[in-house]
């Protein structure tokens, strides 16, 4: 199959890239890696009319050490994600969930930046930014602006990037020591997630401390566990705890089914896997099934 | 478009349409048909070729995408010294069945060879998570791939990455979120 | 090699024993690993491209085609509706059902499922064919859509096609032996009802064609990855009203067939209309949603069965009654139900059975026949029934099967039906894998684990694995005999520098046939394979081939190479007339040694076979008129086995192997998430012609039956609009979810194939599906879990842990 007749444009700047969005409007779609903009233009489910591909500005691809935050170009892949040092050491959730994003060559081309915009409610990176209140740095013609992780997701593949903007940074927290996990279940491992939980805290004694957790696969877009959140921070991890809150922890939410997994069936696994996340980051082993 | 790439070691220029893909690209204008396809969502692998030593999807991406940069097919591997020794172990191994998914695989185990270059089983079957052989049932290819890292290297060898990589990232050693435990697949081995 | 010298047997095979049984690597690798394998699309030849307009409804009428833009948009040479095909064509021949329906290669005024082609468009390229086919408007007024089974039987259902009067488009029921008697004298009857789903083997390479034609003769040349050219000759000739020399096929590299590549003659014919509309080359290349949507499909059944049993476990009779979902395409609706007689009472000594079957069509996607064609599903049946019944009786799994095995004494045995396994040891083929798999041992690990909350569970399954089909099995119902048996040709030939040529009627599609016939030829004619050349390719004009000719039945090992002994007798035969002349020396002082041929006892009176080959053709004139000149013999061959069906007694296949396999499951109970740490496999194979082709074979059998029994289905929304229309959400196993198998070995050669071969391609496609389910059952007995549905999905499973009780 086939993509439908499109105009081609590379920007080599960031400057250029976000002029030609402008003269360009709605007409326009941002391309990064391609890894999902292409299939659906080969399926003809998107068909735009411009598609400005990122690939040729050289400037956004870059993990860099600022301190306190580590700044993440947005053309990074995942699997240069993956392997940096740097944030494995200092931001350990990123890696971690962009290795299990799609498959090899799939890692090799998608991007952050990708990701983040396509705002994928299955996203493994949009569940991973978001425990990590990352910040994104929105770049147009009009200026430049920075929005909390947790406002950026709109709904489904909907975010509050607007069509002359390009998400250009990624800044997560610099949170070496810290305990993180990210649980994904999936028929197969390189299958969008079924539910994906990302979940980073501190062990603040014995008690569990800035506990951030995301939930992506599991409504029309990633979501913050703020139940679990409130639920733990504070209070010592233990089973009886764990169990309790992950239990509750999909209370309200509208919990999307397809074929893959009812919305009765998702919910259950979502629990288990929130327990299960807990669990790793509090270094708690346990039968291997727990009953939630 | 004008674009030019080198492929397999050789400078290709031609006017393309911004949509023709990556894999048109080299199956109809460079007329080299060792790179298959097998669906059209990228699941299959069948197109795996190496873009800067990484191996991608080439139905996965345009071929104006590819201007400057250097692509290894299939049809690249093998030099004036004989089969690339992944080639060999496929056919010593039987790998190989119907053939469709054989370019593609050898691909991404050319690309796992050169950042591990004596990798587990699962690191191979992992490196597999993006081709599909609906024949081998895969063992008799991770067979070939394991028997291939002990090959030795008098043609470049398996740890010879078929183009060098650029850039310090992306070959790291592994996983250290596999490894450690806290990720899973729910239905991995 | 070639330095063993040995006499030549009157009646034996072989002069060598070099080759055959080794682990020859295979000679077809050494193109395809660097890319040079020529697949269809692989072609370099000008050709136009053509795209499908498909229907995006189940069920509708089409009221109207508007084609205008289309035949303006850029490229475009042709364009094709339904009409007319339908003007130029016979309407499709139905093998199986008895109804009389009307249906073309194309929809024609009423679409019957989604993705039915309603309009061919012909453009320069791919990319514009498929501009212009978005360009073409049909007006559809959409009809009720008849979906399941259930909803094609109930009381005033819609008609999939109204000339029939019926969605059951076949119906029939048999009996053997006395199952009335059986049941009545019965003590404990074991009874469920199953469900198979409608999956696929899905070769990687889809459906591909090139269609050429010549204005000035009115024939064409056809390149596709077609399996059975044979019937494909008969059938597109008949519909496309030219005679069978009309059209020549030509089958180069095909990217795996599974069967599935049986049915692509209705493409056929439509690319040979678009090439003589347009007036230049047409090229087809499935799109992989096309393959996924339109026509590749297993159907799902749902199986009544319950099996009568003796208070010691002894099976009495077998009862089954088999509704099956064959989709919209008349072709081939009906060719699933019967096939399953050869396998019906499995490994055992059933002596009673009944079966009955209804072919029910609805406005879901064609079926074809896939890798077991109705096998896997007759198995998953029989071998879960055992499995209940051990549990009823309190037995262990392995122990009432071995009260039931057929015992290798019996050998030959006939079933009720009158299918006759040939040979083979059951009893000892379970007790090596359950030895393989440490059984018992598993079995403690498994109630051991069990305290600290892990649930594995042990599945044994005994399968047969039939080969070569008896072709006219699907004409009992229809009382017709035809196509009966199962015939195929080879050319077996020296060239004139000596060099041994092979060709045969059947094609290649990643079994490495090429492989194994030099194997064979070299060793009945004592040279090395690398002298045998054999292309891959098939080709109408110069393979000897038979209506039946292709791959699939796992008829190579029988039919095709007895049909290269045959050929390579002949020419051996006539090889030693002619060395006999030149030597002066009785045919019987000879013998064959690398590449000459010399008198037995002193090498040094030889001949070549080059000299050899001379005589034959270029010094003809010296030889004695009763030697006619040349050394190229055809030959063809047929397993004599086949007996003509009559309904009391037929054999569907010709050969027939079985294995046993041994799988653990672990569920997490959590989940419902099942992985497979252990899986043992002891396949009688009869005898090996190559062991690493054969455990390829077995290999990826098994792991297309974990596809079905885990992963794969084909899923329709209640309009019928199909819900897994891409890799994304059709799930094929993966490297990393598949497990290492561990295989044993076990060889009872087969009586009646010509090398004492029998069948490797679908016995893992056959009995893994019931080892899995029974493996995932036994992991679940704390909670009362039955399998009686596949796939088994994480979610059917923990909705059973959960209390349904039921996958």
């Amino acid at each position: 199959m086939t993509p439908e007749r499109f105009e081609y444009v590379a920007p080599a700047s960031l400057d250029e890239a976000t002029s030609t969005l402008r003269d360009l409007g709605d007409e326009a779609k941002v391309m990064a890696g391609g890894q999902s903009l292409l299939s659906l233009m080969k399926l003809r489910l998107a068909s735009p009319r411009y598609v400005v591909d990122l690939g040729r500005v050289p400037a956004l691809n870059y993990i860099r050490d600022e301190g306190d935050a580590i700044a993440i170009g947005a053309l990074v892949t995942y699997a240069e994600l993956k392997a940096s040092a740097l944030l494995r050491e200092r931001c350990a959730l990123l890696p971690r969930a962009a290795s299990v994003v799609g498959d090899v060559q799939v890692r090799n081309r998608g991007t952050i930046g990708g990701a983040l915009a396509h705002a994928d409610p299955a996203g493994d990176l949009c569940a991973a930014v978001l425990a990590l209140d990352a910040r994104l740095k929105l770049v147009s013609t009009r200026g430049e602006r920075w929005v909390w992780a947790g406002e950026f997701f709109l709904g489904m593949y909907a975010s509050v990037l607007e069509p002359d903007e390009v998400l250009a940074e990624i800044r997560v927290p610099a949170i070496a020591g810290w305990r993180c996990a990210y649980l994904k279940a999936a028929r197969r491992p390189s299958d969008f997630a079924l539910v994906g939980v990302a979940v980073r805290c501190r062990i603040d004694g014995r008690a569990c401390a800035d506990l951030a957790m995301a939930i992506t696969g599991v409504s029309d877009r990633v979501f913050r566990a703020r139940s679990v959140e409130e639920a733990l921070n504070g209070r010592e991890l233990e089973t009886a705890l764990i169990e309790e809150t992950a239990s509750r922890s999909m209370d309200g939410v509208d919990v999307s089914g397809d074929i893959h997994a009812s919305s009765e069936y998702r919910t259950h696994l979502a629990r288990v896997y929130v327990s299960r996340a807990i669990r790793a980051v509090g270094a708690i082993s346990g039968p291997p099934t727990p009953s939630v | 478009m004008r674009i030019r790439v080198r492929l397999n070691g050789r400078t290709v220029e031609h006017d393309v349409e911004p949509r023709l893909l990556l894999v048109h690209f080299i199956r109809q204008v460079a007329r080299l048909t060792g790179t298959h396809v097998g669906c059209d969502t990228g699941n299959c692998g069948a197109c795996t070729v190496l873009v800067e030593g990484k191996a991608v999807k080439s139905c996965l991406m345009l071929a104006v995408q590819a201007d400057g940069k250097d692509i290894v097919t299939i049809e690249g591997l093998a030099n004036g010294g004989g089969l690339h020794p992944v080639q060999r172990a496929f056919i010593e191994k039987f790998g190989v069945q119907c053939g469709y998914c054989t370019p593609g695989m050898i691909m991404s185990a050319c690309a796992l060879l050169a950042s591990i270059p004596s990798p587990s089983e699962f690191e191979v079957r992992e490196a597999l998570e993006g081709n599909l052989c609906m024949c081998t049932g895969y063992e008799q290819i991770v067979d070939a791939i394991l028997h291939a890292s002990t090959l030795d290297r008098g043609h470049g060898g398996p740890r010879r990455a078929p183009q060098a990589p650029h850039g310090r990232l992306g070959h790291g050693p592994g996983d250290p979120g596999r490894a450690s435990g806290t990720t899973e697949a729910g239905h991995g081995r | 090699m070639g330095d063993s010298t040995r006499p030549l047997e009157s009646d034996g095979v072989f002069v060598t024993s070099q080759w055959v049984g080794a682990a020859v690597p295979r000679r077809e690798d050494a193109r395809t690993v660097q890319g040079q394998a020529r697949y269809v699309d692989d072609i370099d030849m000008d050709t136009a491209h053509v795209a499908f307009v498909r229907s995006p409804h189940a069920h509708a009428r089409i009221t109207a085609i508007d084609t205008r833009d289309a035949e303006a948009s850029p490229g475009v040479l042709a364009v094709m509706t339904g009409r007319d095909v339908a003007a130029a064509t016979n309407p499709v021949a139905p093998r199986g059902i008895t109804a009389s329906v009307t249906q073309y290669v194309m929809a024609v005024d009423k679409v019957r499922y989604a993705g039915e082609p309603v309009v061919a468009v012909v453009a320069g390229t791919q990319y514009l064919a498929e501009d212009a086919a978005a360009r073409v408007h049909v007006d559809y007024e959409p009809l009720p859509p008849v979906v399941e089974i259930e909803e094609a039987l109930a009381e005033g259902a819609p008609l999939v096609f109204e000339e029939a009067g019926t969605n059951v488009l076949l119906h029939d029921a048999f009996e053997h032996g006395d199952v009335a008697g059986a049941f009545r004298g019965a003590d404990l009857v074991v009874k469920e009802t199953f469900r198979m789903p409608r999956f696929s083997s899905t070769p990687l390479e889809p459906w591909a064609i090139i269609a050429q034609w010549d204005p000035g003769t009115g024939a064409f040349v056809v390149w596709s990855n077609d399996q059975q050219p044979g019937r494909t000759a008969i059938n597109v000739s008949r519909t496309l009203r030219v005679p069978i020399d009309k059209v020549r096929y030509i089958i180069p590299d095909s990217g795996g067939g599974f069967g599935i590549k049986l049915a692509v003659w209705p493409y056929i014919v439509i690319l040979c209309l678009l090439a003589r509309r347009a007036g230049k080359a047409v090229r087809w290349i499935q799109t992989r949603s096309e393959h996924l949507l339109a026509g590749t499909h297993t159907p799902e059944a749902l199986i009544e069965a319950e099996l009568a049993l003796a208070r010691d476990g002894r099976f009495l009779a077998i009862r089954v009654n088999s509704k099956e979902n064959d989709g919209s395409f008349v072709h081939t609706a009906g060719i699933y139900p019967l096939i399953k007689f050869a396998v019906i009472v499995g490994c055992y000594g059933i002596r009673a059975t009944a079966f009955e079957f209804s072919t029910v069509v609805t406005n879901k996607a064609p079926t074809v026949q896939n890798r077991g064609v109705g096998k896997p599903g007759m198995t998953f049946v029989l071998e879960r029934l055992v499995d209940l019944a051990a549990r009823a009786l309190d037995l262990d799994p392995a122990e009432i099967r071995r009260r039931n095995f057929v015992r290798p004494e019996q050998m030959p045995y006939t079933t009720p039906t009158g299918e006759v396994y040939e040979s083979g040891d059951y009893p000892e083929c379970l007790r090596r894998a359950l030895e393989l798999a440490g059984y018992d041992e598993w079995c403690r690990k498994r109630d051991a684990l069990r305290e600290e909350g892990r649930y594995l569970g042990v599945g044994i399954a005994a399968g047969i694995e039939p080969g070569t089909s008896n072709l006219g099995y699907y004409y009992i119902s229809r009382g017709r005999p035809d196509f009966l048996g199962s015939v195929e040709g080879a050319m077996v030939g020296a060239d004139f520098d000596g060099g041994i040529t092979v060709v045969t009627g059947s094609v290649d599609a990643g079994q490495g046939h090429a492989t194994t016939v030099a194997q064979v030829v070299a060793d009945m004619l004592a040279i090395r394979p690398e002298q045998v050349s054999m292309s891959t390719h098939f080709d109408s004009a110069t393979s000897p081939f038979a209506p039946h000719s292709g791959t699939y039945a796992n008829r190579f090992n029988d039919v095709e190479l007895g049909a290269v002994v045959a050929a390579t007798r002949k020419l051996r035969a006539k090889m030693l007339r002619i060395a006999a002349f030149v030597l002066g020396v009785h045919e019987r002082s000879l013998a064959l040694r690398a590449g000459t041929i010399h008198v037995e006892g002193d090498p040094t009176k030889a001949v070549s076979f080059q000299e050899i080959a001379a005589y034959a053709y270029k010094k003809a004139l010296l030889l004695p008129e009763e030697i006619e000149p040349g050394l190229r013999e055809i030959a063809y061959y047929q397993n004599r086995a086949a007996k003509v069906p009559r309904r009391e007694e037929f054999n569907i296949q010709l050969t027939h192997a079985n294995a046993v396999h041994v799988v653990v499951a672990e569920v997490d109970v959590a989940t419902g998430f099942v992985t497979l740490p252990k899986y043992v496999i002891v396949h009688d194979w009869g005898r090996q012609l190559n062991p690493g082709i054969v455990k390829g074979m077995v290999i990826g059998s098994t792991v297309h039956g974990i596809g079905a029994a885990l992963y794969e289905e084909f899923l329709y929304s209640p309009d019928g609009q199909l819900l897994t229309g891409t890799f994304m959400d059709y799930l094929k196993p993966v490297a990393l979810t598949v497990p290492r198998f561990d295989l044993g070995e076990m060889e009872s050669p087969c009586p009646t194939s010509p090398l004492g071969t029998k069948a490797v391609g679908e016995g893992g496609a056959i009995t893994s599906l019931p080892a899995i389910a029974n493996a995932v059952e036994d992991a679940l007995r704390p909670f009362g879990v039955t399998v009686t549905s596949l796939p088994i999905t994480p979610e059917k499973t923990l909705r059973a842990i959960r209390g349904a009780r039921v996958i």
